[in-house]
């Protein structure tokens, strides 16, 4: 049913567009133009982001995002976050694969939201750009007044969303604290700190719970743990 | 130039992952495959729309919009059009500098690059799927109004 909704918009807009073809042969074109002028921007940028998320999906392991970007990791972290966004290429959208990975890996919604953001403006190329064409006074203004806009709006965003919450909305990510339950021996002996299993697989997947608590067969939950943890 | 740099860095650690770990790097390339197409299919229908409703509004009427002598209306329309229009950056900077020419005001037009930058419609069906509903609508309202406040506080800057 998703995919029919999914597809659906295409033939309402293959519709308008066979209608504008017929009325302005000038104007259908103006459109096709700048369709592809963004999509070629898109396909140029998205492959190598995609990579880069999916390899840090793959190797780098959950502690170090928790420590540099958790909700502990204060100035640091904030810093760090801003310095990823700035350093990259490519429009907002390319942030959000790297982000949900981060996120998913233990970010803060704060340091989330600052990485975001300052992708999309924080920019040292853009600045040079934008002063070239619009003046130095006006960019520079603008860049110092965004700078704190983005710490003051991070600090906004997670007080109104907790990350338990993006991490529920994620599809991907649904029954993950089922399968990590799963992986726990069961036998809710509290030898973890946690009162039963399930506790403890909460704690595992909301708040980035280290994987060799378990007393019953340590190694063998760690491992298996940690594999499916990588997974995404 | 900053995407090259980018294609570089991401061609270059793939390759050390593939050295050292082949397993782990086909692993990482179909999670990256998936999410690469999935993006695609979700925001193309939404681009062809938008694409096709800005070549049919006049220019003139933008032109209206951001000269409006409020400067407060007029950085509310620069918002306003930036949120709804996706351009590349490079094409951005210099399409600005002629709108400020045919008399638009810096207001407007520091509002319309914020959105423009930081404010997606086209790809908030992208945003949903990556963040959920919550964070894609608080992020993106946040945005827009931080837009309208450095707008505004560009006429003290200035």
């Amino acid at each position: 049913m998703k995919k029919n909704k999914k597809f659906k918009i295409y033939f309402i807009v293959l519709f308008f567009y066979v209608i504008v073809f017929f009325i302005s042969r000038e104007k259908f074109f103006e459109a096709i133009n700048s369709f592809f002028l963004v999509l070629k921007d898109m396909l140029q940028v998205l492959p190598p982001v995609m990579i880069l998320s999916g390899l840090i999906s793959v190797w780098v392991p959950k502690e170090i995002i928790t420590k540099n970007f958790g909700k502990s990791s204060g100035l640091k972290g904030k810093l760090i976050s801003i310095f990823i966004g700035s350093v990259s290429a490519g429009p907002i959208y390319a942030a959000f694969p790297l982000t949900q990975t981060l996120l998913y890996k233990g970010a803060s919604v704060e340091n989330a939201i600052i990485i975001l953001s300052s992708w999309a403006v924080m920019k040292v190329p853009m600045l040079i750009v934008e002063a070239k064409f619009l003046g130095m006074p006006f960019a520079v203004s603008r860049y110092l007044l965004t700078l704190p806009g983005i710490l003051i709006m991070g600090y906004f965003a997670s007080k109104l969303i907790s990350r338990k919450e993006v991490l529920d909305s994620i599809d991907s990510l649904s029954g993950r604290v089922l399968e990590i339950e799963e992986i726990l021996p069961g036998f809710n002996c509290s030898g973890c700190g946690y009162s039963n299993c399930s506790e403890y697989a909460e704690a595992i997947f909301y708040n980035n719970e280290i994987t060799s608590k378990c007393v019953k067969q340590r190694e063998e939950v760690k491992i298996k743990l940690n594999e499916l943890l990588s997974d995404e | 130039m900053g995407t090259i740099i980018l294609m570089g860095v991401a061609l270059t650690l793939l390759l050390i992952s593939f050295f050292k770990n082949r397993k782990k790097t086909k692993k990482s390339i179909i999670v990256a495959k998936k999410m690469l197409f999935e993006t695609i299919i979700n925001v193309t229908g939404l681009l062809l729309l938008i694409s096709l409703v800005l070549a049919l509004i006049p220019d003139e009427l933008i032109k209206s919009l951001l000269g409006n002598s409020s400067m407060f209306l007029s950085g509310l329309y620069g918002a306003m059009i930036g949120t709804v229009t996706i351009i590349p950056a490079f094409v951005a900077f210099p399409l600005a500098n002629s709108m400020m020419e045919s008399g638009a005001n810096f207001v407007a037009i520091a509002a319309f690059i914020t959105t423009l930058t930081m404010v997606g419609f086209v790809t908030l069906p992208i945003e949903i799927e990556h963040f959920g509903k919550k964070f894609a609508f608080y992020r993106n309202g946040l945005s827009f109004v931080l837009a309208l406040v450095i707008a505004l506080g560009m006429v003290i800057m200035l």
